[in-house]
């Protein structure tokens, strides 16, 4: 699956299981996302953790590739930020896309957002910071 | 009230969806990123071609260092001498692990296809509209929910606003931060990277003072 329709078809796979895990979840509903930050509600942060410790112990048992990553300028105030719009909007990168499949047409304002900050990001970065920023979705 | 997933069920399947990902392409499954490729696909169109026209590793590391000081400024690096010889992969930290590529060492470390990472947002996009269509939640409506009308606004206009601003906020500071919740908090948390603890705790962490202070305070 490293070829070029093999990634292909592994993100098309890995967008739809994503999408639908996610909307079942209930990333998409405001008011299950403020309950879990406001910790009235466990079930979402449970999936959240409880995914990372699955995955952390088949990483280990796959030794699969672990990159340190740069600790760079950028990561604090960004993580500030993103922390910030995604508890006001209720939406990380891919969770306005699942509110609009799922008929909330306002989250398409969230995703022209979105548009947006990534392109002023990638301006403000280029003119200013010059932050070698990495990616974590390669 | 919606039901949704069990806590552990939700757990097994982004575990899935993360591991499926990273186990098949040996990449990391991140959606901000693929949201940026696909924003800028003029330059990285670009950088494809030169990809697939590349047979010298020399020329391929040329253009990539040319393409990084397009997007973060600054001038590129010296070129290497013409007849260096060959890096080892280890030395330079790159994978030699049974998940890589063992034909080509650097064939990872390229980024996943344009088109792929086109899929990966339309896909998601499908994936939701199922999952609310089958579960009987998908309802076309011009609000946010009563969660929103109670904790955030209930005023169309300054819902408007708040969406857009917050979704400034969400593109900004994740591309700033290098990730988002799928790239740091699911693949790079899972792989205990210190930069993913460190964006995760943060983001999670600012997350829960807002949202606080809009339930208690606003």
């Amino acid at each position: 699956m490293r070829t070029r329709g093999g990634v292909l078809v592994a993100n098309i796979i890995a967008g739809l299981a994503l999408g639908f895990t996610v909307a079942n979840i209930g990333f998409g509903d405001y008011a299950e996302l403020n309950r879990m930050f406001t910790f009235q509600d466990l079930r979402m942060l449970l999936a959240f953790a409880g995914a990372v410790g699955i995955i952390v112990m088949f990483f280990a048992l796959l030794r699969v590739r672990r990159n340190l990553g740069r600790i760079h300028a950028g990561v604090v105030p960004g993580a500030v930020l993103f922390g910030t719009g995604w508890a006001i909007s209720g939406g990380c990168p891919a969770i306005p896309i699942i509110q609009v499949a799922s008929g909330y047409l306002p989250a398409l304002v969230t995703i022209a957002g979105v548009i947006v900050g990534i392109r002023l990001c990638r301006w403000a970065n280029t003119r200013y910071f010059h932050l070698d920023t990495g990616s974590c979705g390669q | 009230m919606i039901d949704y997933w069990p806590w552990w069920a939700g757990a097994a399947g982004l575990a899935l969806v993360t591991i499926n990902y990273t186990v098949t392409t040996d990449r990391s499954l991140g959606v901000s990123s693929a949201w940026d490729r696909v924003l800028h696909w003029r330059s990285e169109r670009r950088v494809e071609r030169i990809n697939a026209r590349v047979t010298d590793d020399r020329v391929l590391v040329e253009a990539l260092a040319a393409a990084t000081a397009e997007q973060f400024g600054g001038r590129p690096p010296a070129p290497a001498p013409r007849h260096a010889a060959p890096a080892d992969p280890q030395a330079l930290g790159l994978d030699t692990s049974p998940t890589a590529d063992t034909n080509n060492p650097f064939a990872n470390l390229l980024p996943a296809p344009l088109v792929s990472q086109a899929a990966l947002l339309l896909s998601i996009f499908v994936g939701g509209w199922i999952a609310a269509v089958t579960a009987g939640r998908f309802h076309l409506r011009l609000d946010m929910g009563d969660g929103f009308r109670q904790i955030v606004t209930d005023k169309p206009i300054h819902m408007v606003a708040t969406l857009f601003v917050g979704g400034i906020l969400v593109g900004f500071g994740t591309r700033l931060a290098g990730g988002c919740s799928s790239g740091h908090g699911l693949s790079g948390c899972g792989r205990l990277q210190p930069v993913s603890l460190l964006a995760t705790a943060v983001f999670f962490g600012t997350a829960v003072v807002v949202s606080f202070l809009l339930w208690k305070v606003f």
